[in-house]
């Protein structure tokens, strides 16, 4: 299947421009942006869209670093993979003075430790990683901090994202290290933790960690806000808490890969999502906060005072970002086997 | 050449085209890239090297192989005893009856098995229709634990997998010389033993191919125990994408992918040494 996509990509690149119709390739993640947000584009600017999902950070990147971006024009990685690809110079920089609505990206957002100055990419949504729980079996006070999914109460009853850096993470949080811990004794101690949280965990969630939730076979555990906020729709018993040592959080960044061949066609398309209209509608589509505080103005007041969705400038504050470890995703991946092996 | 000639050469050049394009050429590449370094700039670079062999002999391997092997394993037993008196029915009812029996047990198989593995979760689940129901009638106060369970990873393992045992195993007993088994009877052998000194032995070509076709596909689906199991062991097919993708190490990747190609070929040449020595039992 993969391999026909590819062969379908590979012949739409190499019949270049039919009838001389510009062309503009974007790679998304799965249900990340709605369709007619793209309709409005192609009809707006006449540029013809073509339009590839991904389904995790580390697939995106082994396609982009294959083919050096060749053949997508318009990426959107997570933080630490903007990190990553720009230290491998996959990434093509971004001129500003071509973003019409560059100002209405939110400053608290822009100039990260990940791509200083933005040069390389610009913010489209954000979230946080953070504790979520069902309030019909465990009390607010229950869950104030990352040290309280080890509570006895909860033997069995965990659900925890299926993700190495963000399960390791909470141990290196609960041990009072960063997120972004290159140190193998550090990463060393939080296997350790997380190890005696093993008993704890009921199920590691790859795809939707609010289902465990909702399904009542976890009554706590991780969870990305976007998810919380839809499993509250569904079901007003979950809730959403951040821990007191502060939420892990993430920005997904819209960046133009080095390879890409419409790179003028690829700074319109970022000027659009860029256009407060059209962010406010990627995000009541979406449920995750857009990195745009004109669409935030526009938002009714009960969305914009959902603190799921925004947090506290002050959790913000507290709350870490994650940057690319390196080599040290290694041990990262050693520790994780042997968690998963039970050793 | 003539016409007939010509076409069986195309699709006998183009069956062999497809295979060497699209599984000769990536398995030798696999093969190639095990023995490479893992570089993060190009994923793998030149100096050749057995280092990924000798990190496969790491105990946390060995459990990975070792929990693979055991999901795989069980699968193939339980569906082998689901699926030998099922197929044994079907081969004796009546002639117009098994179409009708035989499209129940292929029917399901026209939905994608990750859909029918999500409906598992729907019926599983601790507010789901088997727990609801039990409630409903009485029977249960607190919900039954079932889904994130072993239990719930072989339900999903069998079910995806039965048909492809009670296929071949109807196969051989359909063909099955009734004669034989009442020739036993006149000599007097009782019904366990004609089964065991008649019938068990008649069916084991096809009680060979069904653990075949059972066995090889248990490894390769780790969704299953993935979405239904909660994903708190790790499997072969786990493993080898996270070395991929997370740890962006290919070549060690692609040294298990090896190993576990070896393992497979190694079960087939069983298979075929076994059938062989059977059909020349049967011919003397």
């Amino acid at each position: 299947m993969k391999q026909w996509i590819l062969l379908i990509c590979l012949v739409l690149i190499s019949v270049p421009a039919l009838a001389g119709q510009q062309r503009l390739y974007i790679y998304n993640w799965t249900e990340y942006m709605p369709d007619e947000v793209l309709t409005a584009f192609q009809e707006k600017t006449g540029i013809k869209v073509i339009y590839a999902t991904y389904d995790s950070n580390e697939s995106m990147y082994a396609k982009v670093k294959l083919t050096r971006g060749k053949g997508y024009d318009v990426v959107f990685p997570s933080t630490y993979f903007v990190h990553k690809m720009r230290k491998e110079g996959l990434l093509s920089p971004i001129d500003h003075e071509a973003l019409s609505n560059f100002k209405h990206l939110d400053p608290a957002l822009m100039d990260q430790p990940y791509d200083p100055g933005n040069k390389y990419s610009i913010p489209y949504v954000w979230g946080s990683t953070a504790l979520a729980y069902n309030n019909n079996q465990v009390a607010p006070e229950m869950m104030t901090s990352w040290k309280d999914l080890w509570r006895p109460e909860f033997k069995n009853r965990l659900v925890m994202n299926d993700d190495l850096r963000e399960v390791l993470g909470i141990g290196l949080i609960v041990n009072g290290f960063s997120v972004n811990e290159t140190d193998p004794d550090r990463i060393h101690a939080a296997y350790e933790s997380i190890r005696t949280l093993m008993p704890n965990i009921r199920v590691f969630s790859g795809d939707s960690p609010k289902q465990p939730l909702l399904n009542l076979e976890a009554f706590a555990g991780m969870i990305w806000n976007g998810e919380a906020y839809m499993a509250a729709q569904e079901f007003p018993a979950i809730q959403y808490a951040y821990p007191e040592e502060g939420a892990i959080f993430w920005v997904d960044s819209m960046v133009i890969p080095t390879g890409a061949e419409n790179k003028k066609q690829a700074h319109a398309f970022i000027d659009f999502i860029l256009d407060p209209q059209i962010a406010l509608q990627v995000c009541e589509y979406i449920g995750y906060a857009p990195a745009n505080q004109s669409a935030i103005a526009l938002m009714p007041e009960e969305i914009k005072n959902n603190p799921t969705i925004f947090p506290d400038p002050e959790e913000v504050k507290k709350g870490e970002f994650q940057t690319d470890v390196g080599d040290a995703i290694l041990v990262y991946e050693r520790y994780w086997e042997r968690l998963k092996t039970g050793m | 050449m003539n016409e007939r000639q010509g076409f069986k050469f195309i699709a006998v050049f183009l069956n062999m085209a497809w295979f060497a394009v699209f599984v000769l050429v990536p398995g030798l590449m696999v093969v190639g890239i095990s023995f490479m370094t893992r570089d993060t700039g190009t994923f793998f670079s030149p100096p050749l090297t057995l280092t990924q062999y000798r990190e496969l002999l790491d105990p946390v391997y060995a459990k990975v192989l070792g929990a693979s092997l055991i999901y795989s394993l069980n699968t193939t037993l339980l569906c082998l005893c689901i699926s030998y008196p099922f197929a044994w029915i079907l081969s004796r009812v009546s002639k117009h009856r098994r179409p009708l029996l035989l499209m129940m047990v292929i029917i399901p198989f026209w939905t994608s098995s990750l859909i029918r593995t999500y409906a598992l979760v729907i019926l599983m689940k601790a507010n789901g229709i088997i727990n609801t129901l039990l409630s409903a009638a009485g029977i249960i106060s607190e919900p039954v634990t079932l889904l994130y369970t072993d239990f719930a990873v072989y339900v999903g393992l069998v079910y995806s997998l039965l048909p492809f045992m009670i296929l071949p195993l109807y196969a051989v007993m359909e063909k099955m010389d009734l004669r034989l088994l009442e020739a036993a009877r006149d000599l007097g052998a009782n019904t366990c033993q004609v089964f065991v000194h008649v019938v068990l032995p008649l069916s084991l070509p096809g009680v060979l191919a069904g653990c075949i076709m059972v066995f090889l596909p248990a490894m390769g689906l780790f969704y299953v125990p993935d979405l239904l199991g909660g994903a708190k062991t790790m499997l072969m097919g786990n493993f080898i994408k996270n070395q991929f993708l997370t740890a962006m190490n290919w070549p060690f990747g692609s040294a298990a992918s090896v190993f576990l190609l070896l393992l497979m070929g190694l079960m087939i040449i069983i298979y075929f040494t076994f059938s062989r020595r059977f059909n020349r039992h049967q011919a003397l």
